[in-house]
């Protein structure tokens, strides 16, 4: 075959971690390769080799067969790498020509020149099917939109490999659906593309091969073709994985949260959440399904107590806690796992020992009388990493940033059940998880709901809904479209409803 | 988060016993040095504002280098961070410690500082220049090692006075100090006193407003001098006597712009002769003439006494007219010599004690 | 046990490393800040060797320059507390010069007005200092909170209105028998100087202010690294989202945050104005507030840092004076480390970089 890279028995130390051992991963020309490991299994690290910002301890890479030394970036701009990271490097208040031109800018005498700029996008846009328009604002368009000018960064660069990270993580489903067209036209006219990811959906769907690696070691590469979805998750987690969980009839009891026309603000100033309604009893699951903002923030935060609800009652075991504090939410039996981790859930610079204890650090017997009691807090933390396997590299005095995505977020779902709420509110609980780990919380939140406590569970992605959901409310526009049971229904109709058409009478 | 601070702090006490341990040893050599009289070393310490403040402290350090270059010693100033007590005694400690055993000071901010500073170490000399030396009490106490100068400013201001009105003829003038304290005031007083005798003997019509007295409150605030002396040739004023240090520059600024777009204004400068300050044009200036102190003069004479050793310790001596201690510029090109003559004539009765300036206020204006 | 003594190892082994860079990182800008002064001492024609040994020399050579070094720390501590405090709950207090003066102000106030005995009498004025400072700090907290104004612009604006109310409050009810621009001197019976400190020091400005600011470089270090409120105010400063979502008041530990960093600068200005300087004078904005921003970044925001780093600046501000008076070197080099060390600390990113580059040439870490 004709390869444009090889890496070839790449092997990269960090202190104590091996993090690429021995990894051979080749690019044939035209094909979509895809780089399928766990979180931490070093497919950002290997990357980062080819794109020059680490060196190799060992090995030899090899762009269309000659020997290379990448020693930064721009010498991978120049071999005519690229890549398009998963946290978008954009200016906002700039418009999409001036941020693709960034640092490689014609200039006609003193002037930069954008007309041609632009109009060398446009051709470029049209060419692979972008639908870019270079005139508009980066802060106006779509996060799709966002993507494919990153996109077209490279592809005004010349680069012929193109390096995706993890490129669906913040995709609606349509929009995904858009990527895997434009990487399809990549391919045609001659470009070669390395998709990191761990969907294995994605990678049967579009990818040739597939090189998969865990924890820093090479497992295999096959081709995905021929390759099961249940073969490939197999390979990256080491073990047979269930692809569903499994899951025991429900047994609901008494209402434990009762939103009785509650009405929410939105941040700019219009009813975000209307006259909405809902019963949550112990035992169950509710998930709510719906669009991205379509209310769901607003829901959330009147029901924990971030936002003040305009109108309605929250009642949480009978009690009117609709003007109560965070905090006393908190103690009457509310717990939250937000669906921003980073902003909402942990406080990064804190050791992961003081995350753990961060809704309970003022009761006894983790301070007394103002003061910290540091042994007990150390026993806690030590107890809930054990218990929802929480893995740090240096342990609970561990900076909670250190930690993997999947251990952070691990380590949230610990805290909030350790707190043996009455009502568990879950938003997106797996967002940006492997396999492995959306497993564990999916099961832990199963396990939840059959000790006896409601759990309302907020997610945009529709499988996850329908996997673990007991009953279903769908919103649309902030109203409730619908109440359905999870068993009765499918993702059509549901799809249907979050598009805001009303269910039909008896179904 | 505890262990880092501490770690610095060891580090720290570490390079600090290191260097104590340098010195030490050797602190025999640089300090305990009761080198002969010829070595001389006279140091000095500035008040608030700067060496070359055209006032001041330059003309005291002019006095220091001139003694300093006459009889071949050593000089050092040095400017103290603040303008507390604590701040001017620190700098007097390090000239005393760096082997300057006489030291001037100008102004009476360093009271206090003198007073302590004459007891801690005897064998330096000092001189305070415009106060004496308290414990905070006002109660002078001047030591044997101290000697303590003040100036007749209502002489010099009288002088400055009359030879305003002289010149002006009529019209309104004004007076801008610095802070409201004795040598200031009393360079108004005696600039008042001055303008009433020459409307008295020789008929001039040049009078000042209560409103146009004014005390700005420092000695260092440029832009406060500038707007006051505005707001004054704005209502009319046409020569301003500004006692005020820095504030008095601002005042001179102001004056300079106006004088370039051809508005007739003065000022009338203090302490130093401060034509130079007033140049705005070839050789034109808005300096009317000025007040001075001979205080580079006080300077150079008690240096000149330590060295013929009649230094006047435990004195409080007065620079007044009798001793050419105050006056007005020799050279003042924007006077008459009429002018000249007659304030040459006043300088002389009050040499002679014909003619005596009051030192308070009197129905005088603040 | 195995498992749990490799795991608690390994947690040892990862404050080391932390410990090692902070260390690493201050020492390195205090170094390169001290090169820099020696390259400038040699282009201006010095001698650097000779320019140190009197500068150290100069805070470290006597009990009495050591008491001084100290004194001079003592409000440096306090103002670096202040924004170091601050600073590690997330908020930048600008204002701690102001903050500054309203303590003093405060403790001025108390100790002109209360005839009382010294051990009575003292406490009381600290109290009142740290009150002052407090409510002073409380407000720029209250308007953060309440509507969103930037702590910087509100605490700069404060310093003003405070610079202003000392401007009319000192003459107003606290003037002395004689001059406009200062209070009265402060008694000895409401003074933080002691007779028996004193002369222990050898006539030192050292005061009891040095013990109060041990004292509450201890509770700061302890409220910030052993409190449920620490943890709180920590807490919001890292990630306000989260501390709310955890049901953390974010407001209350913005005006909480704010008011203590306002206290202990205005504990800082009982210590200068009662203790270092025996009166308050209107007019001057202390520096202090600027220089704690300095020392608050050399001592990476920890209470034993800030401490560490007074005590090193306040050892430069009291050698700078001896070195000016036994070299030809400028004062202004002093000053020139001194701000060079604040910028290398304020770039430590920078020499962390480099670090980090050598250390992964060397050894590899990521």
């Amino acid at each position: 075959m004709d390869y444009v890279i090889e890496m070839l028995k790449i092997r990269k130390e960090f202190p104590g971690v091996v993090a690429c051992d021995d990894i051979t991963l080749q690019l044939a020309k035209g094909e979509i390769h895809a780089l399928l490991g766990e979180n931490g299994a070093g497919k950002s690290t290997l990357m980062s080799i080819l794109f020059g910002l680490y060196q190799p301890d060992s090995g030899t890479i090899r762009v269309r067969g000659n020997d290379v030394r990448i020693s930064n970036p721009n010498i991978a701009n120049d071999l005519g790498i690229g890549m398009v990271h998963q946290h978008f490097k954009l200016v906002e208040n700039f418009t999409v020509t001036e941020n693709i031109i960034l640092g490689s800018e014609s200039t006609r005498g003193l002037l930069v020149d954008v007309r041609s700029a632009a109009d060398k996008i446009r051709v470029l846009s049209r060419r692979y099917g972008l639908n870019v328009e270079p005139e508009s604002k980066i802060a106006d368009v779509s996060v799709g939109m966002q993507q494919r000018v990153e996109i077209l960064k490279m592809l005004y660069r010349d680069a012929e490999i193109l390096i995706f990270d993890e490129p669906t993580s913040v995709l609606t489903p349509q929009e995904v659906r858009e990527l895997m067209k434009i990487m399809r036209s990549l391919v045609n006219e001659g470009k070669s593309i390395i998709l990191i990811t761990h969907k294995l959906k994605e990678i049967k769907e579009i990818a040739n091969r597939c090189t998969v690696i865990r924890r820093g070691k090479p497992v295999g590469t096959v081709d995905v073709a021929t390759t099961s979805q249940e073969k490939l998750a197999e390979m990256m987690v080491g073990r047979k994985v269930l692809m569903k969980v499994e899951k025991g009839p429900e047994n609901p009891g008494e209402t434990i949260l009762r939103l009785d026309n509650l009405s929410v603000r939105s941040g700019r100033g219009v009813l975000g959440l209307k006259n909405f309604s809902l019963d949550v009893r112990c035992g169950e699951i509710v998930g709510v399904a719906g669009v991205d903002g379509n209310g769901q923030s607003e829901l959330v935060e009147a029901i924990v107590g971030l936002k003040k609800a305009e109108e309605g009652r929250i009642l949480l075991n009978g009690k009117d806690v609709k003007n109560m504090s965070v905090r006393n939410r908190i103690r009457e039996g509310m717990a939250l796992i937000p669906g921003d981790r980073h902003k909402y859930g942990l406080i990064l610079d804190y050791s992961l020992e003081d995350n753990l204890v961060l809704k309970v650090y003022d009761s006894q017997p983790y301070s007394r009388n103002g003061f910290l009691k540091r042994e007990a807090i150390h026993q806690q933390a030590e107890k809930v990493i054990s218990e929802f396997d929480v893995r740090s590299g240096q342990g609970s005095a561990g900076a909670a940033r250190s930690l993997s995505g999947g251990n952070q977020q691990k380590a949230i779902v610990g805290r909030e059940i350790d707190l043996n709420p009455d009502l568990l509110v879950a938003v997106q609980p797996t967002r940006g998880l492997d396999v492995g780990a959306i497993e564990y919380i999916h099961r832990r939140i199963i396990e939840q709901r059959d000790r006896g406590k409601a759990v309302l569970l907020v997610s945009l992605e529709l499988d996850e809904i329908l996997t673990l959901s007991d009953r279903i409310a769908v919103i649309n526009n902030g109203e409730l479209v619908g109440i359905v049971q999870a068993s009765e229904t499918n993702e059509n109709q549901v799809g249907l409803m979050m598009a805001g058409v009303q269910r039909e009478a008896g179904v | 988060m505890f262990k880092k601070g501490l770690l610095f702090m060891l580090a720290f006490v570490l390079v600090a016993s290191m260097a104590v341990g340098c010195t030490s040893r050797t602190n025999t050599g640089g300090n305990g040095d009761g080198k002969s009289e010829d070595s001389l070393k006279v140091g000095m310490v500035t008040d608030a504002g700067t060496i070359d403040d055209k006032s001041f402290n330059q003309g005291t350090w002019e006095g220091v280098v001139k003694a300093g270059n006459e009889f071949g010693l050593e000089t050092r100033y040095l400017k103290p961070v603040g303008t507390t007590e604590a701040h001017y005694i620190t700098e007097i400690g390090n000239l005393v410690d760096a082997g300057y055993k006489f030291i001037v000071c100008p102004g009476f901010k360093f009271e206090t500082a003198i007073f302590q500073a004459q007891e801690r170490y005897p064998d330096a000399k000092f001189v305070l220049i415009d106060g004496y030396p308290h414990a905070g009490d006002w109660a002078p106490v001047v030591a044997a090692n101290t000697v303590s100068i003040f100036f007749a400013e209502h002489e010099s201001g009288f002088l400055a006075g009359l030879a305003t009105a002289l010149e002006l003829q009529e019209g309104e003038v004004g007076f801008i100090g610095g802070m409201e304290i004795p040598p200031v005031q009393k360079f108004n007083w005696g600039f008042q006193q001055g303008l009433l005798y020459a409307s008295e003997n020789f008929g001039t019509n040049v009078t000042v407003k209560a409103e146009n007295v004014i005390y700005q409150g420092t000695f260092d605030n440029v832009a406060a001098g500038q707007q006051l002396a505005a707001q004054m040739y704005d209502k009319g004023v046409k020569a301003i006597f500004a006692a005020a240090g820095g504030v008095g520059v601002g005042s001179i600024n102001e004056a300079k712009a106006r004088a370039k777009d051809g508005d007739d204004v003065w000022i009338v400068g203090v302490d130093v002769d401060q034509y130079a300050e007033g140049i705005y044009e070839g050789n034109k200036s808005i300096i009317l003439t000025s007040a001075m102190k001979q205080i580079d003069q006080a300077a150079y004479d008690m240096i000149k006494a330590e060295k013929e050793g009649v230094f006047p310790g435990g004195e409080i001596l007065l620079f007044t007219a009798a001793n050419d201690g105050i006056g007005i510029p020799k050279e003042n090109p924007n006077l008459s010599a009429d002018v000249m003559a007659k304030v040459a004539e006043a300088f002389n009765m009050i040499k002679n004690g014909t003619l005596v300036i009051s030192d308070v206020q009197g129905d005088l204006i603040k | 046990m195995k498992p749990n003594t490799g795991k608690y190892v390994q947690q040892l082994r990862a404050i080391k490393v932390t410990i090692n860079k902070e260390y690493v990182l201050a020492f390195v800008a205090v170094i390169l800040g001290l090169l820099a002064g020696a390259a400038l001492m040699l282009l201006t024609g010095n001698n650097p060797v000779s320019g140190y040994y009197y500068l150290f020399r100069g805070g470290l050579m006597n009990v009495e320059r050591v008491g001084n070094t100290l004194a001079t720390a003592t409000p440096l501590i306090f103002t670096g507390l202040s924004v170091a405090f601050a600073f590690r709950t997330g908020l930048f207090n600008i204002g701690a010069s102001g903050q500054m003066l309203i303590g003093g102000l405060f403790a001025t106030a108390v100790g002109l007005t209360l005839d009382w005995p010294k051990p009575l009498l003292l406490p009381v004025m600290v109290f009142a200092a740290l009150v002052g400072g407090g409510l002073w700090a409380a407000l720029p907290g209250w308007l953060k909170a309440r509507f969103n104004v930037h702590e910087v612009v509100a605490t700069i604006m404060m310093n003003w209105i405070a610079y202003w109310t000392v401007f009319y409050t000192v003459p107003r009810y606290f003037k002395g028998p004689f001059l406009e621009t200062e209070s009265q001197r402060i008694p000895y019976n409401a003074s933080l100087k002691l007779n028996s400190l004193t002369s222990l020091f050898g006539g030192s400005y050292i005061n009891l202010g040095i013990f109060i600011a041990l004292l509450f470089v201890l509770i700061a270090a302890v409220i910030l690294e052993r409190t449920t409120l620490g943890y709180e105010l920590k807490a919001v400063g890292f990630n306000r989202h989260a501390a709310e979502s955890a049901g953390i008041s974010v407001n209350k530990n913005i005006i909480l945050s704010m008011t203590i960093a306002g206290a202990l600068a205005g504990l800082g200005g009982a210590t200068f104005y009662v203790g270092y300087a025996s009166n308050m004078q209107i007019g001057v904005l202390p520096s202090h507030g600027f220089d704690g921003i300095a020392v608050a970044l050399l001592g990476a925001n920890t209470p034993l840092g800030v401490l560490g780093a007074s005590v090193f600046f306040g050892l430069l501000h009291t050698g700078k004076g001896f070195m000016n008076a036994m070299t030809r070197i400028p004062p202004e080099i002093a000053d020139t480390v001194m701000a060079t060390i604040i910028y290398f600390a304020a770039t430590s990113i920078m020499v962390e970089r480099v670090w980090t580059r050598w250390r992964a040439k060397r050894g590899g870490v990521r």
